[in-house]
């Protein structure tokens, strides 16, 4: 059974490219939230293997998010997705839980080692 | 990886995320208390950035970083930086400009230098913003014994810092951490070069250490020296996908002819008069219509994708024209098609331009009239069942009515002899091609399009414009747009041997055509409707149909546009259909009175009468 995914991005664009990337690599991408607040409750609700999460959302950013997925979950696997120049908020959202993360231009492969270390 | 599929849609959702960018500065302009305004700017160029530099635009990516440095720092400090916000919106501006250049493969022309260094001489005069506080692990550096670990993050890897916390994090939960060197302030800095150690306390062996510490990814060296489940998978995904217009066209004809054939097998049923057929029929009738009325629900899409624009053009025609103007906007999540929304945005430009550059007053004027000095632009829209109205009103001048009246009658557009313009006709002689008012061709005004195209092109939309403009207080353009482009409910009536469509949207109602209800009303031919006189047009003379006519009671359709009337006058009503709008390339000299094509279900065709053209 393949691994499932939660994709967390406020651009669809960036989402599709993302979703497109594990879907290529034989994830199953079962949900997308486009918020903070839609991440916690998706990841309440499917308890995906992965969840990659971007760090600029509205209505709760990423980092609050993977704060309070890890609340309940402490072992959740979240990939984030951050930007150039967000070392001090990926730093954070380590601190807060993350367990990798991916700095955009995304290379497909850089994603997936990522993705295969945190779920390694 | 190809990244051209991915083309339309950064386009696409670049332009949204910037529009917002735009918004978010121009309320913080108006309110810069308010931290909101702010953060959505800063979130939308955030993405943007994101979006860019996914697609490898890196003139895109550099700008936008800039930015939403300068955006970060003047979070910090609202109230300090205002001025920026021209700068900004230049910012946004040369990006929205820049987006589809680059997206067609002409990264290299883009040239922002001239925009970074004006971004760079802001951010010196701004505080940069508090160093989020690192909440490192914690990490005590006391000097300890057990083994001394160095690192070596890979020089390639992004986020060196941030790489390296993870390998310490990983290190803490092996066993126990201290002395390291450096610090976790100096690893967040963008100058880390990746390299740091640490003593370590544990049972783990120094292979299982180095093995452990390598898994965390991007780890080029570890050296050790002594002495020193299965998830729910069928959940509802609600997922929002961008379709390319061209495609959901297609899918909308197909639909479009899937309706007209039902329309021909149900008259074939009906004349074989077979019930199981019929039955059979009757559920393709109704699986028809439902998927029609899914593909016409995904046509639509709400106007702010076109209104959340409008204040930043506003601002900036009133700056280069020197006038103060407040803007208004209403009714933004009213849906219309796609393809309409695609084309109305020119139009409300020029309909801005021309409210800024000829309606609202300079402020000493406005101040001499003793009206507000900032000038009130107004765009609203609203909808019913089939119409979508937008209304764009200013309570400037109102149209010079008399310098219009000379110009017109100087290039002949109305008849000589005239004395005044009613508001109908004011808008007939904007709307002629190479009329224009202005003293001298400005820069805002004078560019892009003219009256006459916002004319046509509302009309190839199957809409209309009206105007009414009241001197000293102002004008009101209102656009009528049909919602959906696809298919419309029409009435067939016939002139001649000939069958014709009239869209129901622009029918108010049938009567009789009783030739005792006529009248003359200002030397025209008018039809007693009630108690109001309603000009006839004889449909069988406007298209020139020659050949006798029955004898006896003729129809008549009251069309009604806007607030105009007019009492078609036809040989007979033939029922109403559904029928499916072709686009119509009117051959030369075609009768200005239709606005489409259609293919009827006995697949008979027929010409789409324009209500608008008539009344």
């Amino acid at each position: 059974m393949s691994h499932t995914v939660l994709v967390c991005d406020d651009a669809i664009f960036m989402r599709t490219m993302i979703s497109d990337i594990l879907a290529q690599a034989g994830f199953d991408v079962v949900g997308e939230a486009e918020t903070g607040r839609e991440a916690v409750e998706k990841y309440r609700q499917l308890k995906p293997d992965l969840v990659t999460m971007d760090i600029v959302m509205p209505d709760m950013g990423g980092i609050e998010a993977v704060r309070e997925i890890c609340k309940d979950h402490p072992d959740a696997r979240i990939l984030m997705c951050s930007a150039m120049g967000q070392q001090a908020l990926v730093v954070e959202a380590i601190q807060a839980g993350a367990k990798d993360f991916v700095v955009k231009p995304f290379q497909p492969s850089r994603v997936l080692e990522a993705v295969q270390r945190v779920l390694g | 990886m190809d990244l051209s599929r991915y083309t339309t849609l950064f386009q696409s959702e670049s332009r949204e995320q910037l529009g917002l960018c735009g918004q978010g500065l121009l309320e913080w302009e108006r309110e810069p208390g308010r931290a909101e305004p702010l953060l959505t700017a800063f979130r939308a160029m955030h993405t943007f950035k994101g979006m860019a530099a996914a697609m490898g635009f890196t003139a895109l990516t550099e700008l936008a970083h800039q930015s939403e440095t300068l955006l970060e720092r003047l979070r910090a400090d609202p109230l300090g930086g205002r001025e920026r916000t021209d700068l900004l919106l230049r910012v946004v501006d040369a990006l929205e400009r820049g987006a589809p250049v680059a997206a067609q493969g002409g990264e290299s022309r883009l040239d922002f230098s001239p925009l970074l260094a004006e971004l760079a001489q802001a951010m010196a005069g701004t505080p940069a913003a508090a160093e989020s506080a690192p909440v490192a692990a914690a990490v005590a550096p006391t000097a300890g014994g057990g083994r001394r670990v160095r690192i070596a993050i890979r020089s390639g890897a992004a986020m060196r810092g941030a790489r390296a916390i993870l390998v310490l994090q990983r290190a803490e939960q092996l066993g126990r951490v201290s002395g390291l060197e450096p610090g976790v302030e100096a690893m967040e800095l963008d100058g880390f070069d990746g390299k740091f150690s640490f003593w370590f306390e544990a049972a783990l062996d120094d292979a299982g250490l180095a093995e452990a510490l390598r898994k965390v990814g991007e780890v080029a060296q570890v050296e050790v020296t002594s002495g020193a489940a299965e998830a729910v998978t069928t959940a509802e995904r609600g997922r929002q996908i961008r379709i390319d217009l061209a495609g959901l066209d297609a899918v909308t004809n197909l639909v479009g002819e899937l309706v007209v054939a039902k329309g021909r097998l149900g008259a074939l049923a009906a004349d074989l008069g077979s019930a199981d057929l019929q039955t059979a029929v009757s559920r393709i009738d109704r699986i028809s219509s439902d998927l029609h009325a899914e593909v016409i629900e995904m046509r639509l899409a709400p106007v702010w994708q076109v209104f959340d624009r409008i204040p930043r053009v506003v601002r900036e025609l009133a700056r280069q024209l020197g006038r103060r103007v407040r803007v208004e906007v209403e009714g933004e999540d009213t849906r219309l098609d796609r393809a309409s929304l695609e084309e109305i945005g020119e139009p409300l430009i020029h309909l801005l331009r021309n409210a800024v550059d000829h309606g609202i007053e300079l402020p000493a004027e406005r101040a001499r009239l003793g009206k507000p000095a900032e000038g009130l632009i107004r765009v609203t829209a609203s909808s019913d069942r089939t119409t979508v109205v937008i209304q764009v009103s200013d309570d400037g001048s109102g149209v010079n009515r008399e310098r219009v009246l000379a110009k017109a009658l100087r290039m002949g557009f109305v008849s000589a002899g005239t004395t005044e313009l009613d508001d109908d006709q004011l808008l007939r002689v904007l709307g002629r091609p190479g009329f224009s008012t202005a003293k001298a061709v400005t820069d805002v005004s004078g560019r892009g399009m003219g009256m006459d195209v916002v004319l046509s092109r509302l009309r190839a939309l199957g809409g209309s414009v009206e105007l009414r403009s009241t001197p000293g207080a102002g004008s009101v353009f209102t656009l009528r747009l049909p919602m959906t482009l696809a298919v419309v409910q029409a009435l067939l009536a016939r002139v001649g041997a000939e069958q014709y469509a009239i869209p129901l949207a622009g029918i108010a109602e049938t009567v009789d055509f009783l030739p005792d209800r006529l009248a003359l009303v200002d030397g025209r031919e008018a039809f007693l409707l009630r108690d109001e006189a309603v000009r006839t047009v004889h449909l069988r003379e406007r298209l020139g149909v020659v050949g006798p006519r029955q004898p006896g009671r003729r129809p008549a359709v009251i069309v009604e546009v806007g607030e105009r009337r007019a009492a078609v006058v036809v040989d007979a009503l033939l029922g109403q259909q559904e029928i499916v709008v072709e686009s119509f390339d009117a051959p030369r000299g075609t009768l200005p009175v239709f606005s489409g094509a259609t293919i009827l279900g006995d697949g008979v065709p027929a010409l789409i009468v324009d209500p608008a053209a008539l009344v």
